[in-house]
């Protein structure tokens, strides 16, 4: 089985570590993993700018770069959710890229979905001594059912216990743009975030997005939380976070 | 052209940032948020012990909103023939002015000096308290939440709640002011209390107004009637007890028969507050008949375009199967941040977001179809199945069509999708990033301030990695 990495935009320059965890897992579970070379954009921030014509320029440089793979998987459930859900729909009616992207849609996939319902990843996978809460960004768990998939993920590591919050499927007020349009709208919305984490009382907060987890963990060290680590689910089933 | 005149959605960005700071308007959204959502979940929750399906009852709901939607001249005509025959009056408005004009019309010939109103949203799009008030008419609020925010001389700020940006404090020392009682005479907030002084001093006014006005939850075809849904009986005074009735309400609010009606009110209530159902439901057909112990002598029906008919047809004509139940609002974490005043028009919340622009004009509201971190948890509740963030994603691409957005904005896209499109000065250029980034960083890896994003760290710390990108060390990886 052949598949290509996607490491998003934020996770190649932001966070280089969730990209080479993703890859140490696929590997280890015995996948031919390539990383294109020519990716850059999945094209998400025009297209939620409202910019049609140059989100699907970079959808079409994508799609010619991800085609030709068993398998597209992405550290990310924002950026699949852009490939799955709005490329078919940017090319809905174009009779060349219409199929193209309809193909490379079906063939991509979140991580943890990857993991837990295509290789259905049998027995323990790392260590982790502690407690973890779990943040379900939004476009992953409304966009594409993300929900079950890191839980039961999680539930495989040794030593680790998962520690619900209250309020987990909230937004963090991330939403990208929405982070630097209305800086402190989303500064209000992650407070309320920061608040379950912390009534949560885990030792890392876990999720499946960098942006989100960037956020979360901008605002924590603000609020003067230096000890709740804030980790993406690929460097906590990899082991550890550090690579 | 009203709307467009006293919309103030055009500084939502200004106002955003005054209602995040206003520790009493937080205070207040921090308390009635779980309370809504809760509620509704648990109201959803129930739908099973009654052998009903929730997903089942929002796509039947959903149908009979477009259903509706798809033959609105028909309806329409029926139930003015219908409404006609009850020995009620059926006129039309285009506008809010028109709206006005009709309703100070009305009042002028029946010699009306007081007019008693139940929460009618429409009036507040036509702004018809100010042209009674200019009319010599005075016009009295009598939902409790309406009667708070007209006394304190605002607007609502909730659809189903409009008070409720207002702490319980707040509330009692305006009722000390108005209702000239020493403040002193309670020392704690006693709700009950404070509702019966309200009440006391509505019910002279539901005797002595000559005229009510209502909105209207859904008008029924088939019989001619109006529905409306309250929880306070205020809106059975407004109806009954005066001797003329002015029903105004939106030309989308038409049902087509009774049963339809009974099957949207399972997921009305429910989805507002909770409940199974709500404590009145009216349902109002015709005038007063020989033999009836009350009821108007006159029932008028105001029937209201001011802009609804341009969305039958277009890409936003989801848009009108709402019925207003605001669950959107309960849900979304950008209402609960600034309460419903920041959105500057009658409607806030994701619904209003979507509304505003297309009542008021699309230039009137630039940053209202961006004020969304595209979560969904509007859509993933609105029990009409309405999808507000494609509804607003569209309306954004519309901005850009019609080059309404920034030209900052527009250069910034444009550049990053250039560079994204060309590998090479793409890696070299997040190469230098990382850099830049990395030497901006303090000792413990963040960034504190950063000029490109000056609002995302003055509420964070930006976290940063080591200095290299993923591709940089990934290709030196492969290298060794
Ligand atoms: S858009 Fe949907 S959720 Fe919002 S008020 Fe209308 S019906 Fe209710």
């Amino acid at each position: 089985m052949r598949l290509a990495l996607y490491v998003t935009c934020l996770v190649d320059l932001m966070r280089p570590s969730v990209g080479f965890a993703a890859l140490r897992l696929l590997e280890s579970a015995g996948c031919a993993v390539v990383v294109p070379e020519g990716q850059t954009c999945c094209g998400q921030p025009a297209w939620s700018a409202g910019n049609k014509v140059l989100a699907a320029d970079l959808a079409k440089k994508a799609i010619a770069e991800l085609e030709g793979y068993d398998y597209v998987v992405i550290p990310s459930g924002s950026c699949t959710d852009q490939i799955r859900n709005v490329y078919p729909q940017l090319f809905a009616a174009d009779a060349h890229w219409g199929p193209r992207s309809r193909a490379i849609a079906e063939r991509t996939y979140e991580l943890t979905t990857f993991l837990a319902d295509v290789l259905k990843l049998p027995s323990a996978l790392a260590e982790f001594d502690g407690s973890v809460t779990y943040h379900d960004s939004c476009k992953g768990l409304r966009g594409l059912g993300i929900k079950r998939q890191p839980r039961e993920l999680l539930m495989k590591v040794n030593g680790l216990s998962l520690k619900e919050m209250t309020d987990c499927e909230e937004c963090c007020g991330f939403g990208g743009a929405f982070s630097v349009k209305f800086g402190d709208v989303s500064t209000r919305i992650v407070d309320r975030k920061c608040d379950s984490i912390a009534a949560a009382g885990a030792d890392a907060v876990v999720g499946g997005d960098l942006g989100c987890l960037m956020n979360i963990e901008g605002r924590l060290r603000r609020r003067g939380d230096e000890t709740t680590r804030v980790l993406h689910i690929a460097e906590v089933l990899a082991g550890g976070g550090d690579s | 052209m009203s709307a467009v005149k006293h919309s103030q959605a055009m500084h939502f960005q200004a106002r955003a940032g005054e209602k995040v700071r206003n520790p009493v308007l937080q205070r207040a959204l921090q308390k009635a948020k779980p309370l809504f959502v809760g509620k509704r979940a648990k109201g959803v929750a129930a739908l099973a012990d009654d052998g009903l399906d929730f997903e089942l009852l929002r796509t039947t709901c959903e149908g009979i909103r477009n259903r509706t939607l798809a033959d609105l001249d028909v309806w329409l005509d029926i139930f003015e023939e219908r409404a006609k025959a009850t020995g009620a009056e059926v006129l039309w408005a285009r506008d809010g002015d028109e709206v006005s004009q009709l309703v100070v019309d009305i009042a002028r010939r029946h010699g009306v000096t007081k007019a008693a109103k139940s929460k009618s949203m429409l009036s507040e799009e036509a702004h018809l308290n100010e042209a009674l008030a200019a009319a010599g008419i005075r016009p009295v609020e009598t939902d409790l939440g309406e009667y708070i925010v007209q006394l304190a001389g605002e607007t609502p700020s909730h659809i189903i709640a409009p008070a409720v940006h207002k702490t319980i404090e707040e509330v009692e020392a305006l009722f000390a002011k108005e209702h000239g009682r020493p403040i002193e005479t309670r020392t704690s907030a006693d709700i009950p209390a404070m509702t019966q002084e309200a009440r006391a001093v509505l019910r002279q006014h539901f005797l002595t107004a000559e005229m009510g006005i209502s909105g209207a939850n859904f008008l029924i075809a088939e019989t001619g009637t109006a529905a409306l849904v309250t929880n306070e009986g205020n809106g059975r005074m407004v109806t009954t007890l005066p001797k003329v009735h002015v029903v105004v309400t939106g030309i989308e609010k038409i049902v087509p028969t009774l049963e339809d009606f009974a099957t949207l009110m399972r997921l009305l209530p429910r989805s507002a507050t909770g409940q199974s159902i709500s404590n009145y439901v009216s349902l109002l057909t015709g005038t007063k008949q020989p033999g009836d112990q009350d009821g108007p002598d006159k029932t008028v029906f105001i029937l209201v375009d001011n802009g609804r008919a341009n969305l039958l047809g277009s890409a936003y004509q989801d848009m009108l199967r709402c019925i207003r139940c605001g669950a959107c609002m309960n849900h979304c974490p950008v209402y609960f941040s600034l309460g419903g005043h920041a959105y500057g028009w009658v409607y806030p919340g994701p619904m209003g977001s979507v509304l505003t622009p297309l009542y008021t004009g699309i230039e009137n509201a630039l940053d209202l179809p961006h004020a969304s971190t595209g979560c969904n948890q509007c859509g993933s509740v609105c029990p009409v199945r309405i999808p507000l963030p494609t509804l607003m994603h569209r309306l954004r691409e519309e901005q850009v069509e019609r080059g309404l957005r920034p030209w900052s904005e527009r250069l910034a896209l444009k550049t990053w999708a250039w560079i994204a499109g060309k590998p090479l000065l793409y890696r070299w250029l997040t190469r230098r990033a990382a850099r830049y980034l990395s030497w901006l960083a303090d000792g413990e890896g963040r960034i504190r301030i950063l000029g490109l994003a000056p609002e995302w760290t003055a509420g964070r710390d930006l976290p940063v990695a080591g200095g290299q990108t993923f591709h940089e060390l990934y290709a030196a990886r492969k290298r060794a």
